[in-house]
């Protein structure tokens, strides 16, 4: 205990962050952002430097280094799918792999472009490259969804989990159901098309873009103020009632719609990301052998 | 009439609830309104749906009382009989009611089957808020691109190859290893592009010489004995030990013609061997050859030995040329057996330019003589034809000796022998001019002396005549006569050839390890490159020496040791061809074509086929 003391007392006064509370961006004091850099720079001079003759190419000596480092970095790069899995901290720590991940990824735009010598055509070659090239773009999409995103998210959450979300939804339909039995039928239907739809349902676009132009609730809603208009407001009519409910769940369905847009926004990437991953490491693969099969 | 209604509900475990009431009436409605025997909390329901009433018989009917139907075994309808004994199922909105009979008294068991509402519904929450369901799983996905990836890239091409293995020429179309082409060919090879086993014949197997040579039998000369080119190569760099290790890993052959000559580096002409390729070897020849006789050459700008020109040093027995190759450095002279003082030839002023002059008309020349005057190029413009004395010399140097009508008779050029004979006729066969005085029928007349000493003297000189020939013979091969004055006379002291006059020589090139185009150089004049204006000797070697040709010629990165005002990068294959032949080296030939727009120089051997 009495050696606990003054290193707590050094680390209190320690000016820099200990790092606990940086993000992968950030990590280290931007450690990798410093090595992706510094890679893509070198290769970059390399480039400008060697004089391959006839014309830069992905064969020339050059190219075999540039396509080396390229390929390796591609599948230690996939290989964060299993890294993620294990939580660690300290210097190989999984942040500290994510920052790297990301950096290098990105320096591998400088690499593999290097290593086309810029020859491009419409061969497994090209695929290969393009591949990568939108594989690294949804990784940029990925990471600035992670930068900005989550906050919009919290903001929007107000401290509600997504069970809470959901059992608010629940128990507004409940009371629609309720107060809705009184209703003649026309009007019943109105709130049961409400309480029918699936707040989780709608197109990829509309999860993404946040717009339900076929929202009943919406319908009902209106349906409901327009009938109430011109009625005095009593306070026994069940429509009133049904109307403040309705205008609940709408406001809460916004929440929840605007929830799943930004955790689409989020995850849509993803989709692309990975899958396309795997078709270019396909693709690598069957560039490389291509090269061997045919030199 | 007893009707048991049965409410039926569930916990949230899933247990069973049940709520039986005696219902002492004839008919019992059904709807949503709390006041209905059976009320169903329901939206779909009306509030006073339907009613079931006792008939005969124990049947039961049902009727709906609101106009909208109900479901009774699955089928929609309005009215319906039921003998509960049978029993039955009806079907309100999101609730069933079961119709039986215990004991005679009819039963009905109302069960809630449907949800309230969409979000009420039971479901797997984790998931709920993802996209899972909108979009196809990522590791389905992953999978169906790895497969068709494979399958479209690599297994399609690699069953091409194996199908068109040993075939000389596919069909026409697409093959698919077509998307394995890392770039467009060169035009040369253009032909080639759908038949990739042409060169590619074995699978993993670099390129051999044996495809190439397949067509190129007669124009891929060896450079030299491939065991020298072996010692005399540059031990290899960083680079180079890099790829050599990518190479050895991967059965890949060095010092094969793919090493030069690159392939797949896109359309166009095939671009030229980069002068490294030649540097390698030769700019540092001699620390591993150390045997041989020639001498580093690292870049034309800077490290290029003097130019040894093969200059004439007489003749052999039987006429042909004999040279050495001297350098410029020894200040070399070519003694080809004329006597042409080159600059009183083209001097501005003087006998020679006025004699030109006087010659305009006939011969197109100009206010003096110009090269062009006498010397004449070849037909594709590379070199010079050599100088034939009757067609570049004959129209001032005149051969005439004799006139007889129009006609003159000449000596015959290149045979002493043949001169001496016909001079010899000449004196032979004629006689001196007749006087005019001597001529016609007129009679003599006493005391005509003038006349009779004319005819004595005449008589004298025509008996001593044929003697003369031997004097003229003697003149002609003297100074001052038609041959000795270009020509190199001997006396042989034999009386029938009494003079040897020595062969002329002319080399078609001096330089015979490099190439020089004359096409290339019009923009220049003659005398820039060479001095003849101000040559007195025949024995002055008017060719430009490396500091001559260095004035505009820079090395292939546009090194050079003295300022150049428009410098022409110049790599080794300008002038030097690896696959050496009589032809113009291959880079030589692409600039000529390009300058010229048409293709003016066909190889010395082009047999590609």
């Amino acid at each position: 205990m009495a050696s606990e003391a003054p290193r707590r007392a050094m680390q209190t006064g320690r000016v820099r962050s200990d790092g606990a509370h940086d993000g992968f961006l950030r990590h280290n004091n931007f450690q990798w952002l410093k090595v992706g850099a510094s890679v893509s720079l070198a290769a970059i001079l390399a480039y400008l430097l060697i004089d391959v003759q006839p014309r830069p190419n992905g064969g020339s000596w050059y190219g075999y280094v540039l396509g080396t480092v390229g390929a390796g970095l591609i599948v230690w790069l996939t290989l964060l799918g299993l890294r993620k899995r294990v939580m660690t901290p300290g210097a190989w720590s999984l942040k500290a792999w994510t920052s790297a991940h990301v950096y290098l990824g990105l320096s591998l735009i400088v690499i593999a472009t290097l290593h086309t010598g810029f020859q491009f055509g419409w061969n497994v070659h090209t695929l290969a490259y393009v591949l990568m090239m939108f594989v690294i773009l949804s990784g940029i999409f990925g990471v600035s969804a992670y930068a900005t995103l989550p906050r919009a998210m919290s903001a929007n959450r107000d401290e509600m989990t997504e069970a809470q979300m959901l059992e608010s939804l629940r128990a507004i339909d409940r009371q629609l159901h309720d107060a809705a039995q009184p209703l003649e039928l026309r009007q019943a239907e109105l709130v049961r098309s409400s309480l029918e739809q699936d707040p989780f349902g709608g197109s990829l676009w509309q999860r993404l873009s946040g717009n339900y132009p076929d929202c009943e609730t919406r319908a009902a809603q209106a349906a409901v103020r327009t009938e109430n208009a011109y009625k005095p407001k009593l306070g026994n009519d069940p429509l009133e009632k049904i109307d403040g409910l309705l205008a609940r769940k709408e406001a809460m369905l916004a929440r929840v719609r605007r929830h799943l847009r930004l955790k689409a926004l989020l995850e849509i990437w993803l989709y692309v990301h990975v899958p396309l991953t795997f078709a270019l490491l396909a693709a690598l693969f069957a560039h490389i052998i291509s090269v061997f099969f045919y030199w | 009439m007893t009707f048991i209604v049965r409410q039926l509900s569930r916990t949230a475990e899933g247990r069973e609830i049940v709520r039986t009431a005696r219902q002492e009436t004839d008919a019992i409605s059904i709807g949503r309104d709390a006041g209905n025997a059976i009320h169903l909390a329901d939206l779909a329901v009306e509030l006073h749906h339907a009613s079931v009433s006792t008939r005969d018989g124990g049947q039961l009917e049902v009727e709906s009382t609101c106009g909208l139907p109900f479901e009774i075994d699955g089928r929609s309808t309005l009215q319906a009989q039921i003998n509960p004994a049978t029993g039955a199922e009806l079907r309100f909105g999101g609730h069933r009611v079961g119709i039986s009979a215990e004991e005679g008294i009819a039963v009905l068991t109302v069960e809630r089957v449907g949800a309230l509402s969409d979000a009420s519904e039971s479901r797997e929450e984790i998931g709920l808020f993802t996209l899972k369901g909108l979009l196809p799983g990522r590791r389905p996905v992953a999978w169906g691109l790895i497969g068709a990836v494979l399958l479209i890239f690599l297994a399609w091409p690699i069953f091409t190859y194996a199908t068109s293995h040993g075939v000389e020429k596919r069909s026409a179309g697409f093959h698919a290893d077509r998307m394995w082409l890392s770039g467009p060919l060169s035009i040369a090879h253009k032909s080639l592009k759908a038949n990739c086993q042409a060169c590619h014949v074995n699978k993993f197997e670099a390129v051999r010489d044996s495809a190439c040579l397949t067509c190129h039998r007669d124009d891929a000369h060896a450079h030299a004995d491939p065991a020298r080119i072996a010692l005399a190569k540059e031990p290899p760099g960083i680079g180079a030990r890099i790829k050599g290790l990518f190479q050895t890993a991967f059965n890949h052959q060095a010092g094969r013609c793919v090493d030069c000559h690159t392939e797949h580096e896109g359309a166009g002409r095939m671009p030229a061997t980069a002068q490294a390729f030649c540097t390698d070897c030769h700019g540092s020849l001699k620390t591993r050859l150390t045997d041989t006789r020639l001498k580093n050459a690292g870049d034309f700008g800077t490290d290029h030995p003097q130019f040894m020109p093969a200059v004439t040093v007489g003749t052999d027995a039987h006429g042909g040329r004999l040279y050495r190759r001297v350098s410029f450095d020894a200040h070399p002279v070519d003694n080809n057996g004329l006597k042409f003082p080159h600059a009183i030839h083209l001097a501005r002023g003087g006998s020679i330019a006025r004699m030109a002059q006087t010659m305009k008309a006939e011969q197109g020349f100009g206010d003096s003589l110009a090269c062009k005057d006498c010397h004449a190029p070849t037909a594709d413009g590379t070199r010079f034809k050599p100088v034939e004395m009757e067609r570049d010399c004959g129209m001032c140097h005149s051969l005439a000796f004799d006139r007889i009508g129009g006609t003159f008779r000449t000596l015959r050029h290149g045979d002493p022998a043949q001169v001496v004979a016909d001079l010899r006729a000449y004196y032979r066969s004629t006689g001196p001019d007749r006087p005019i005085s001597l001529g016609g029928m007129a009679r003599r007349r006493p005391g005509d002396y003038a006349a009779s000493e004319t005819t004595l003297d005449y008589v004298a000189g025509a008996r001593a005549y044929g003697g003369q020939a031997e004097d003229a013979v003697k003149a002609v091969f003297s100074p001052g006569g038609a041959c000795f004055d270009c020509h190199v006379v001997t006396p042989t002291g034999n009386g029938a050839e009494p003079f040897e006059v020595r062969k002329v020589v002319q080399p078609d090139r001096y330089m015979k390890k490099g190439w020089f185009d004359h096409n290339a150089h019009r923009s220049e004049t003659c005398i820039s490159c060479h001095a003849a204006d101000t040559s007195k000797a025949a024995t002055d070697l008017l060719l430009p020496d490396l500091a001559s040709c260095r004035t505009c010629h820079v090395g292939e990165g546009g090194s050079r040791m003295k300022p150049v005002k428009a410098p022409v990068e110049s790599s080794c294959a300008m002038c030097h061809d690896y696959h050496i032949d009589a032809g113009a080296p291959w880079l030589a030939r692409q600039k000529v074509d390009r300058t010229k727009g048409q293709p003016r120089f066909v190889p010395a051997v082009a047999s590609v086929r």
